[in-house]
């Protein structure tokens, strides 16, 4: 099919299309729908040959799409930051019962108050439930990894659920030349799933997601979750290699920009990573070697391959595109947690940008860069800065004026 | 890189123009990148649409704040002080209105320096169309003053088009309006200059207390000073004549904006009807008349 010029809904819309999937239970959320609408119409037209319900809720949705991988059929579901939340309880049942669902996310802050630009306060809410998350900074990859996703999951060292992240707006309503490659080749990279421990045959009846009393029992099917999600690591670095023989694309579990050579490193996730690539350009430009780390797989998280790739350098500022209210960034906290028994473990510095799709300006990067520098002079770290300019600050001030808050 | 924004009304075609400008650039060879941006949907009001066209790598992302090109297609826009259609736009720059009126007199009436080009695309998608139809003249407008060829334009309002149209007859028509746009636009040299930041200050933000800082609005009300009678493309005009003070209008205005004066005959609130015309069709003895609204020469259009 070649290059087409696509949303990262479309993107997404398309992985799914051409991952052959078989079950799709729906419910519409801004900025998700555009995904659901689109495969709806396919289906309607003939074009895709697939089962498509609309719920009457996320919580239905989750609980039909984990149901339905139990039986063995390739299902996708998607939904968005509130849609998520609703669906919440289940997004932690789904995991537990070891299923290969693939779910895509379309970031958008959360309620309240309640608003429409992306965060990530929606999906890292589910950080810890079992489901695998990969982060996308650009359409194409928001295709790729719905490919990459659903051999990741029917993996038998894995069989977890995936759920890919994308930006809303940012992404999702954003239209980049998106390459679709046929399904034939999408066959060869991702045959039918023949699922061996979750499936519906008459002939060999099975009870799932059972419960169990006592903390031994509990423990045990929690803790083979963890190991299964660590296995992904290993799984993930071969699904990479077999999908770039097959599409010619590279993708690892971390993306390292200008970074060999850096000092002063930025670590982002999702689309803003591209205004952070920028920003590291424009800095090396006035001669300070910037690099950045983006985080392409949240879960598992990729420790060793972030040691690695910080080896050295001298200062690390975590831009964190959400708030754990009376923490701060929560990705700030996991990379502190993987490199505090490094030894030389670089200064880590923690910036909160982008909330609610808030713009990041290129002063705003210049000031990381500077609070980097000053605190490899002094050895003072300050507590997480919220990145907020003078004239945002104005607008603030006139929005408080018009509610009567002056 | 050129950078396009795109102002128009939700409904108006400011999303479908961008992309159909985005699709003749990707056709032409150029990388590209476009989005719409509208907040909770809602016909009328102000929405942007932006497209990028670069020959190397897009390393941007999100609204456009320093366009080359911006492309007006509610010229009431132009005295939204919300819209602000012409904010960052950069010097060189060029500034398309969708107006009866001629660049000069455009330029004078609201006081713009830049270079101006105008089309009454409104008129011609009512001639060559049937409708008030903007995107796809939109569009080409901006194919040509961002120099995208001419086939590519063509190919790319095939490819946009007929996914959202489905009448064979339409889509025709709404190309050869479109290449009518194009020519008749006459192409411009364009040297844009970088626009010179003004280097924002980052600040560290107070702690305010809860009655400030709580989601809470403490003031009255001020939906009533938000005007809307400059969405209007056509005005509804009574004719006393056959009005049989029936009140069928009066009842189906979905905004109650029509009214009756002492002799029992229904008048429209201008100030803020917008010209969606139920009133019109609902009338059962057709005393209700549209007539196209033309805002830069109405009081309305100052609103």
């Amino acid at each position: 099919m070649g290059k087409e010029m696509l949303t990262g809904n479309g993107a997404a819309a398309w992985g799914v299309r051409l991952a052959e999937v078989d079950y799709i239970p729906a419910y519409p959320i801004t900025p998700q729908t555009e995904i659901i609408e689109t495969i709806a119409k396919w289906i309607s037209d003939g074009a895709m040959d697939a089962s498509f319900v609309t719920m009457d809720s996320e919580h239905s949705m989750v609980t039909a799409a984990g149901a339905a991988s139990a039986t063995g059929v390739r299902t996708f579901t998607a939904t968005s930051s509130q849609g998520l939340l609703y669906g919440f309880e289940m997004i932690y049942t789904v995991a537990g019962w070891r299923v290969p669902l693939v779910m895509v996310n379309v970031s958008r802050g959360l309620s309240s108050p309640i608003t429409l630009g992306p965060d990530h306060n929606d999906i890292l809410a589910i950080r810890d439930s079992g489901f695998l998350q990969i982060h996308c900074e650009t359409c194409q990859e928001v295709f790729d990894s719905i490919l990459m996703a659903y051999k990741l999951a029917e993996d038998e060292r894995v069989l977890l659920p995936v759920i890919v992240n994308m930006d809303g707006f940012y992404l999702s309503f954003t239209r980049e030349p998106v390459e679709i490659p046929d399904v034939e080749t999408v066959r060869s990279f991702l045959p039918e799933y023949q699922p061996e421990h979750a499936f519906f045959k008459p002939a060999q009846p099975m009870a799932q997601g059972v419960a169990v009393l006592g903390g031994e029992f509990y423990s045990y099917f929690k803790y083979q979750m963890h190991l299964a999600s660590k296995n992904a690591l290993e799984v993930y670095k071969e699904v990479c290699g077999d999908f770039e023989q097959k599409f010619g694309r590279k993708y690892r579990a971390i993306e390292e920009y200008m970074l060999e050579d850096a000092e002063y490193v930025l670590v982002m996730t999702n689309s803003f990573s591209t205004l952070g690539k920028a920003a590291v350009k424009r800095a090396r430009e006035k001669g300070l070697k910037a690099g950045l780390l983006r985080l392409r797989v949240l879960r598992p998280f990729p420790d060793p391959d972030i040691k690695n790739a910080l080896k050295g350098k001298r200062a690390v500022a975590v831009i964190d595109q959400n708030i754990s209210v009376g923490k701060g960034g929560i990705i700030y906290s996991e990379m502190a947690g993987c490199l505090y028994n490094e030894i030389n473990r670089p200064l880590l510095l923690s910036f909160i940008g982008g909330l609610g799709g808030k713009n990041i300006s290129p002063e705003e990067f210049e000031f990381i860069f500077d609070k980097m520098t000053t605190a490899e002079d002094t050895g003072i770290v300050e507590t997480p800065h919220l990145l907020y300019t003078e004239n945002e600050w104005k607008e603030m001030a006139g929005l408080k004026e018009i509610a009567g808050k002056g | 890189m050129l950078r396009l924004r795109f102002h128009g009304r939700g409904g108006q075609g400011a999303k479908v123009a961008s992309r159909v400008l985005g699709t003749a650039a990707f056709l032409d060879g150029y990388n590209v990148q476009d989005f719409p941006l509208y907040g909770a949907e809602k016909r009328g009001a102000p929405i942007t649409a932006f497209t990028r066209i670069s020959r190397e790598n897009i390393m941007e992302r999100g609204v456009i704040s320093d366009p080359d090109i911006v492309i007006v297609i509610d010229e009431t826009l132009l005295s939204d002080p919300k819209a602000m259609p012409l904010s960052g736009l950069k010097k060189g720059g060029v500034v398309f209105v969708n107006t009866p009126q001629s660049p000069l007199e455009t330029q004078e009436r609201y006081s713009i320096t830049d270079h101006v080009i105008t089309l009454d695309l409104t008129k011609i998608g009512l001639d060559m169309i049937g409708k008030p139809v903007l995107s796809s003249l939109a569009a080409a407008v901006a194919s040509r003053i961002a120099g995208i060829g001419e086939d590519a334009l063509r190919d790319a309002l095939e490819k946009e088009l007929s996914g959202i149209i489905s009448d064979r007859g339409i889509l025709e028509k709404n190309a050869e309006a479109a290449l009518y746009c194009y020519d008749a636009v006459v192409p411009v040299q364009m040297k844009t200059t970088e626009a010179i930041r003004e280097g924002e200050n980052v600040i560290n933000i107070p702690f305010e207390t809860a009655r400030v800082s709580s989601p809470a609005i403490n003031a009255t009300g001020n939906t009533p000073l938000r005007r809307t009678g400059n969405w209007r493309v056509f005005r509804p005009i009574w004719d006393y004549d056959l009005c049989t003070r029936c009140m069928t209008c009066v009842a189906r205005c979905p905004e109650g904006c029509i009214q009756v004066n002492e002799d029992g005959y229904p008048y429209a609130d201008y100030e803020n009807c917008k010209g969606c015309l139920i009133c019109a069709r609902e009338c059962p003895v057709k005393a209700i008349n549209d007539v196209r609204e033309m805002h830069s020469q109405s009081e309305e259009g100052e609103l």
